[in-house]
């Protein structure tokens, strides 16, 4: 193994040299040794190889992260770990169902954006379904006798359907379904990227804006073309279908590395209910100053390794960690150590004195003698010198 | 821009009207991002107010598992970005000083961006806007160094003297945002 992997320049070019690898000869297989590949679509195919590699190489540097990779390894061991069947299952369903398929957090968000969003992400998952399935021949049609087709997934015959019954239909056109929901839901997105004040406060065009406008290129020559085949009796269909193509292409080189991102990224949401916060605003780990529960063990565990392997040097002097006090206790500790206020030695969790010395309270107070006892011996002072906590 | 946020946290009478204001602002979706708490209730009614320093090696981002927290050109640490957000929060246990806040409804995690759309074009942010006792300011780089040497000479007058190994004791919080440009 140690062989393989000095024979490439890098990790990442030989994970990327094995998805493509992975993508050939899932090609080969169900396209039975390249006899039913789909020369047409050829153009998508290379673009699509492409595709994987650039989403390889930027999942290869995002699992590098000290972060990802922390989190990401204490979930898959979690995952494989039989004692915790139960939650991990719950977890994985429950990602799967409320993030994924129905997308509640976003319809939380407003109802606008999740249906937005909720358009755009269904469209884009159909269509990519589709167009990956057919352009790698993982999925195809055969016909089986004149009045039937025949749905063949990876070499292996499937459901068979009437040529035009209206299950067939819905499979057909399931890009052109997939196409309205883009055109609906990145509609909708430009429009609110364009008018809410809200949003542009931190939007950046080529962040947020360009992939609608590349999503909404691809929508609309898709529907030109189905346009020109249906009603125009394909009239510059060829012409439309290169730039149909030269706009999937775009997008294809875009996605990993803007905006559309975040969709492979998603799915580590499930480390949270999984590793974390098994259920939502119920914690485990109680504040070292105030008792308060406030995260679990684990969480705090990972972020102290995390920050400590990246050099933040945040323990205090009584050795716990700032991660080990709730976010309220770490507050008021920086500002107590800022106006001087911490509690003297001995008894850091007591009471703190928010006198000073310098504002006395009422007019008929004197200060205590300590306190212009400016030449005090250095030893002496060092009794008196408020400790971190 | 060469502002500096200044905070006081002595001065501070507890109105809140800088969390009243945080709420108006533009994109905080009514929810205010800073914070005005009693340093101990049973000892005083002492408050002090709390913002994001915008650290520029913030540990925020840098404990966050899905690289959601970015950080502006100008040097502001924005929110996580809600498209990356997993809803872990890990940036609210990493930051030493507890300033992210999490909405468990929506599932993302906000902050302060110092009122980006103002501060970008050197407006003061709603917060230091509304201060009425200039507990938070929002003032130039040298109007803050002359604040910090009154400061120490207060001290002297006061009787308090710093020396070399507590010197950093008796001068009152400053963060901003710097760049090199003096434009």
């Amino acid at each position: 193994m140690y062989k393989f992997e000095r024979s490439f320049y890098s990790k990442t070019s030989m994970y990327s040299f094995v998805v493509v690898m992975v993508l050939f000869f899932s090609m080969w297989y169900s396209t039975s040794r390249f006899v039913h590949i789909d020369m047409a679509l050829l153009g998508y195919a290379i673009s699509s190889a492409v595709f994987a590699i650039g989403l390889t190489i930027r999942m290869s540097f995002w699992m590098w992260r000290k972060a990802t990779n922390r989190v990401a390894k204490r979930s898959v061991d979690n995952l494989f770990n039989k004692e915790r069947l139960k939650r991990n299952s719950k977890a994985l369903v429950k990602t799967l169902i409320d993030n994924i398929i129905l997308q509640k957090f976003i319809f939380q968000r407003g109802i606008y954006r999740g249906i937005q969003h909720f358009m755009i992400s269904w469209g884009c998952i159909i269509s990519f379904a589709i167009t990956f399935g057919l352009t790698f021949g993982w999925m195809r049609f055969d016909l089986i006798d004149p009045e039937t087709y025949q749905i063949i997934v990876f070499d292996m015959p499937t459901i068979t359907m009437a040529a035009h019954g209206v299950f067939a239909e819905i499979v057909y056109n399931g890009l052109n379904i997939g196409a309205i929901m883009v055109l609906i839901g990145a509609g909708m997105a430009l429009y609110r990227r364009i008018t809410d004040y809200d949003v542009k406060v931190t939007q950046r065009f080529e962040f947020d804006i360009l992939p609608l406008i590349i999503l909404l290129a691809v929508t609309v020559t898709g529907l030109i073309l189905t346009i020109q085949y249906t009603f125009l009796d394909g009239w510059m269909h060829h012409y439309m279908s290169l730039i149909h193509q030269v706009t999937v292409i775009i997008m294809l080189m875009y996605f990993p590395f803007g905006k559309l991102f975040h969709v492979p990224i998603r799915p580590l949401a499930t480390a949270v209910p999984m590793s974390y916060q098994e259920v939502v605003k119920v914690d485990t780990k109680s504040c070292k100053s105030c008792g308060q529960p406030y995260s679990n063990d684990d969480q705090i565990a990972d972020v102290q390794a995390i920050l400590k392997s990246q050099n933040f040097d945040l323990q205090l002097a009584d050795g716990t960690y700032l991660s080990d006090y709730c976010t309220g206790c770490r507050r008021r500790m920086r500002a107590l150590k800022q106006m001087n206020l911490e509690a003297p030695k001995g008894n850091p969790y007591g009471p703190v004195n928010t006198n000073n010395g310098i504002h006395i309270s009422g007019f008929s107070k004197k200060r205590s003698e300590e306190f212009y006892g400016l030449d005090q011996d250095s030893k002496e002072e060092k009794i008196d010198e408020p400790v971190s906590r | 821009m060469n502002k500096i946020m200044y905070l006081e946290f002595e001065r501070c009478i507890g109105c809140r009207a800088c969390q009243a204001a945080c709420r108006e602002c533009g994109d905080h979706d009514a929810k205010e991002r800073n914070y005005v708490e009693y340093v101990d209730f049973t000892e005083s009614r002492q408050t002090f107010p709390m913002l994001c320093m915008q650290c520029k090696d913030p540990a925020c981002a840098r404990v966050c598992p899905a690289n959601a927290i970015q950080i502006t050109d100008e040097g502001v640490v924005l929110s996580a970005m809600e498209e990356k957000c997993i809803g872990c929060r890990n940036c609210t246990f990493g930051c030493p000083f507890g300033i992210p806040k999490f909405d468990f409804e929506t599932n993302k995690m906000y902050k302060c961006d110092m009122c980006y759309d103002r501060t970008r074009h050197d407006i003061a942010p709603m917060c230091a806007s509304v201060c009425p006792s200039d507990a938070i300011r929002f003032i130039d780089f040298d109007e803050m160094q002359q604040l910090r040497r009154k400061r120490t000479q207060m001290n002297l007058v006061e009787g308090k003297k710093p020396q070399e190994g507590n010197k950093w004791d008796y001068v009152p919080e400053f963060f901003g945002v710097y760049t090199d440009s003096q434009s």
